[in-house]
């Protein structure tokens, strides 16, 4: 085990986690200090900074960005300039970017891992989107359980301003710009681009009925763009290298490199800055990457974007329904639809050995979204607790074969008909779960005194887990 | 004033004002095809858009981009563009969500109407027999409270409530402290006032007529009668601090109760002060108008009124498809 | 329901309130209340707990109305509205850490403080509780303790073990 703060040990933990050929955020996060404003200037940090506000307007950045093909990271992948452009910009009122660092879709910690080694690369993207987005004051919300990254950012955000990135002036431009770090309290839905900015106001984190979107009226009724920590990261090589460089990395509209969070029962979980379009198998299997499935065990699942995206059976997860190499990239792996497709989302990478029930996952992922569910509109305040309900019967030996079916109903009634996303992903990982391991729900119904004493695992530890020692490396 | 805008609901075309929600041009063409509303209240800024009743599928966007909105629209919060083709009640996929909202809303909701005071004119009492079935598919123990006495006119009974906020906007809009809020969050979200206070206000009786099923009730009508045993009258008189236009609710010489006005939609004409509501309550108080016209939905009308107003539905051919039993039994009476 | 738990004459240090005064001059004139979760945190790193009382402080301070204050620090799962143990114990409960033996540390967690979760130890020293994805889900199991919410990686009994006997010696 290892404290946080431990530095030394962390950059050598890091090193062997994170193995690739190219880079573009993660590139210098070897070297010692990058986390002190110094060290990341030595490595060509704040360039961008220069560069966009001596040398670009505003409209040229958003243009630059445009070319990037840059799409949102945090999980709906919308086209990060194309959102940009839509920021209304009327007379005499104030405009907010905001950064979404609420991570907490399960399976995704990319975030974290970049706000703690490379905080600078956060700050230098926020002053140059906000430059361009003609905000004055910014916020980067964290949530609140990341204390020790928000100390991290704030020790950044003030390196920052004695060295006139940051505040009055910037650099001689006459550019103003305050950056301040704004701590979440422990609600996933605050991932929410509208419950963000209610929770930003001091509010519950209950997302806003669009329209408006933010766009239009975000904080205190001012247009805003909410962008998630990696796409506002990524803004600094797109100004370096321009965009048209980008947009050369990754595979057709999945332009770029994308940081993968991999978790699970794989050899070397971490994050991993991959270009867009790695086949899966290769992500999976090969020693740059994850190394492999944990303990020479076969791999039984892939969640490949976050909890919320749908679960696929091995095979899926490394060929699409038609024989082609399953890639790392937002359309490969939405191949198929959701029949035999998922999503990219936000990067959460979650692989399952063959020992692990899929019945208890499902029911663990439906039980954390019964709990953040912020009970505004009724299918989900009510639907996703029913289905926790359900499946806790299922995996606990008490299921009824009908409650199978009940189950893809109610999470049917749930999808689409909410208020914001969260339904759709309390919904698709039962749906899929069930679409894709059925008779696994069925062995729960038929076996229960089984299914209670093995649960393929880990319910009563019948299993040999995974050896931890072996995991953490 | 800008050109009115067109839109279409279920095959019916109407001429609105721009800004005009979905929900409000159904209301102006009325009848059957006015999707049902638990959370929306027009008097209310800010409310709709949760409960998730309304729900409408939008098949043609508008003129100038004719494409289909790609999920059902809450139509209490989506604005009508021109050119606009709305599926209310002419969709299954509609009736199909809407039934799913209405089992959704009703799995932790008690089986108390016997002894609810609301029983009669509760919205969620019309919802489920209209799109309910009769079996609930959810076999576990229900979200339970326990009653509490908010002041001594009106009492929460938060099991029954349906977290609508509409009383949350009537005590931010109408009164200048509110001490009652949504506390927790997601199904272990509650009414509450957190630590105990009275709710004490001129105006805090309006939550009671809100309040779409009986979670907020007038203390002072409690147990005393079913509202379809006692005859609306409606009433008014010179009050200092509301309009004074109220509906007396009477059973025999008695007044039990009084309430606002409530139209079609349930929605009060004009919001009272608590004089009115709790201490005025002799027939000599008040200027007596006449009986009060119910809408023909409302159980309180059956044993009341004539007969059910032929549905503006019966204009067009589908409508009258999709609304064969309702046809049937108006024709009956 | 939720009940509730009373403090008796509290008093916000000057320290406290000097970065109350800090934290309102983020936001804009007449925006205060946006400080609402910062000064909560601070208010509970004072105390371990935030309580009504302190609530109708937060209020007064931010000019706000209570029940603001009671609507938010119900939603967010941070804010204990009940004394806790010293030290709180967050495990992450989620799908990921689950996979690699969560639910193992949580029992051992349980049977070592011999309390069950919420409820605080017999000294006053320890409780624990499941939390929901703390995103570290490459490191797991992990656990956090506040209120600068450290977080423990790569859990097993022993670590959990050698981490419990370190923080007894602590106090």
């Amino acid at each position: 085990m290892r404290k946080e703060n431990n530095l030394s040990h962390l950059i050598s933990h890091i090193s062997n986690l994170v193995k690739m050929a190219r880079k573009l955020l993660l590139e210098h996060i070897n070297v010692p200090g990058i986390n002190t404003l110094d060290v990341y200037r030595q490595h060509g940090g704040y360039r961008s900074v220069e560069k966009a506000l001596k040398t670009m307007s505003p409209d040229a950045i958003v243009e630059e960005v445009k070319t990037s093909g840059l799409r949102g990271r945090g999980g709906a992948g919308f086209p990060t300039g194309m959102k940009w452009s839509f920021l209304a910009k009327p007379e005499g009122k104030e405009r907010y970017l905001v950064c979404n660092a609420d991570e907490s879709e399960p399976g995704t910690f990319k975030d974290r891992y970049l706000m703690t080694y490379i905080p600078h690369a956060l700050i230098e993207g926020m002053i140059v989107s906000s430059f361009a987005l003609g905000a004055r004051t910014s916020y980067i919300y964290v949530r609140g359980e990341m204390m020790p990254q928000i100390r991290i950012l704030e020790k950044a955000i003030a390196e920052a301003k004695n060295a006139g990135f940051l505040g009055k002036n910037i650099l001689g431009t006459g550019y103003d710009l305050e950056l301040y770090v704004q701590p979440g309290g422990g609600a996933y839905i605050c991932g929410e681009e509208t419950a963000l900015i209610e929770s930003l106001e001091g509010k519950r984190g209950n997302p806003r009925i669009k329209p408006p979107f933010p766009a239009i009226s975000g904080v205190w009724a001012c247009p805003t763009v909410v962008n998630n920590v990696e796409t506002i990261a990524a803004v600094v090589p797109i100004i370096n290298d321009g965009g048209e460089e980008y947009a050369k990395i990754g595979i057709g509209r999945s332009t770029g490199t994308k940081l993968i969070s991999a978790s699970g029962n794989l050899n070397k979980p971490g994050v991993y800055e991959i270009d867009l379009g790695v086949p899966v198998e290769e992500f999976i299997y090969s020693d740059e990457y994850c190394g492999g499935i944990a303990n020479g065990k076969r791999l039984k699942a892939v969640v490949a974007g976050g909890s919320s995206v749908p679960i696929l059976p091995a095979n899926l997860s490394l060929k699409t329904v038609n024989g082609e190499s399953r890639l790392m990239s937002y359309e490969s792996l939405s191949d198929g639809g959701f029949q035999s497709g998922s999503m990219l989302g936000s990067g959460g990478f979650i692989a399952f050995d063959e020992d692990q029930c899929i019945v208890r996952n499902t029911w663990n992922f439906a039980r954390f979204y019964h709990h953040e569910s912020c009970g505004q509109c009724s299918p989900c305040r009510e639907g996703t607790g029913w289905m926790e309900k359900v499946l806790h019967r299922l995996e606990y030996g008490h299921g009824k074969m009908s409650d199978i079916d009940l189950l893809v109903d109610v999470a049917r009634k749930i999808e689409g008909n909410t208020i914001c996303p969260l339904g759709d992903a309390a919904a698709w990982p039962v749906a899929s779960a069930i679409r894709h391991f059925r008779d696994e729900f069925e062995w729960h119904v038929t076996n229960p005194k089984e299914a209670m004493d093995r649960n393929y695992g880990l319910a009563k530890y019948a299993d040999p887990l995974p050896k931890l020692e072996e995991v953490s490396q | 004033m800008s050109e009115k805008v067109k839109v279409t609901i279920d095959g019916i075309t109407i001429d609105v004002d721009p800004g005009t929600s979905i929900l409000n041009a159904a209301r102006q063409i009325g009848g059957d095809i006015v999707p049902p509303a638990m959370c929306y209240y027009s008097k209310l800024e800010g409310s709709g858009g949760k409960c998730r009743t309304c729900l409408v599928k939008v098949s043609k966007g508008s003129e100038k981009d004719p494409r289909p909105m790609p999920k059902l629209v809450a139509s209490c919060r989506t604005g009508v563009m021109d050119g606009m083709e709305v599926q209310n009640i002419t969709s299954p996929e509609v009736i199909e969500a809407r039934k799913g909202v209405v089992e959704i809303l009703l799995i932790n909701h008690p089986l108390d109407c016997p002894v609810c005071d609301q029983a009669g004119e509760c919205h969620l009492q019309d919802l489920s027999y209209e799109h309910g079935v009769a079996n609930t598919r959810y076999e576990f123990e229900r979200r339970t409270f326990e009653r509490i006495d908010i002041g001594d006119k009106i009492q929460l009974h938060m099991t029954r409530c349906i977290l609508c906020y509409r009383c949350v906007y009537v005590a931010d809009q109408l009164t200048d402290g509110r001490q009652h809020g949504i506390l927790g969050r997601g199904d272990a979200s509650e009414i509450s006032t957190y630590i105990e206070k009275a709710i004490d206000n001129d105006f805090s009786g309006n939550v009671i007529d809100v309040c779409p099923v009986g979670a907020l009730t007038d203390r002072t009508f409690r147990f005393k009668n079913r509202v379809w045993f006692t005859k609306p009258v409606d009433a008014h008189r010179d009050c200092p601090t509301c309009k004074g236009k109220v509906t007396l609710w009477y059973k025999g010489e008695e007044v039990l109760r009084v309430t606002g006005r409530k139209d079609q939609f349930g929605e009060v004409e004009d919001f009272i002060c608590n004089t009115c509501r709790f201490e005025t309550k002799n027939t000599s108080d008040w200027v007596i108008e006449g009986p009060r016209q119910i809408a023909h939905t409302s159980v309180i009308s059956a044993n009341h009124y004539e007969m059910l107003p032929l549905p503006v539905i019966k204009q067009n051919q589908a409508l009258i498809e999709a609304n064969k039993i309702e046809f049937d039994r108006a024709s009956k009476i | 329901m939720l009940s509730v738990t009373e403090q008796k004459d509290i008093e916000f240090s000057s320290s406290l309130i000097s970065q109350f005064d800090e934290i309102v001059t983020r936001y804009p004139a007449g925006k205060q209340k946006a400080g609402l979760l910062p000064i909560l945190h601070l208010v509970q790193a004072e105390y371990g707990w935030v309580s009504p009382e302190a609530m109708d402080k937060v209020a007064a301070y931010l000019e706000i109305k209570p029940i603001e204050v009671y609507e938010v620090a119900t939603f967010y799962t941070m804010f204990f509205l009940r004394p806790q143990g010293k030290f709180v114990l967050e495990v992450c409960r989620t799908g990921p850490c689950c996979l690699v033996g969560a639910e193992k540390i949580m029992d051992h967690i349980e049977k070592t403080l011999g309390v069950k979760e919420g409820e605080v130890t017999a000294d006053g020293k320890f409780s624990w509780r499941g939390v929901e994805c703390l995103a570290a889900c490459g490191m797991a199991p992990v656990l956090q303790i506040g209120p600068e919410y450290t977080f423990y990686e790569n859990l097993t009994e022993q670590s959990v073990d050698q981490l419990i006997n370190d923080l007894k010696n602590k106090i």
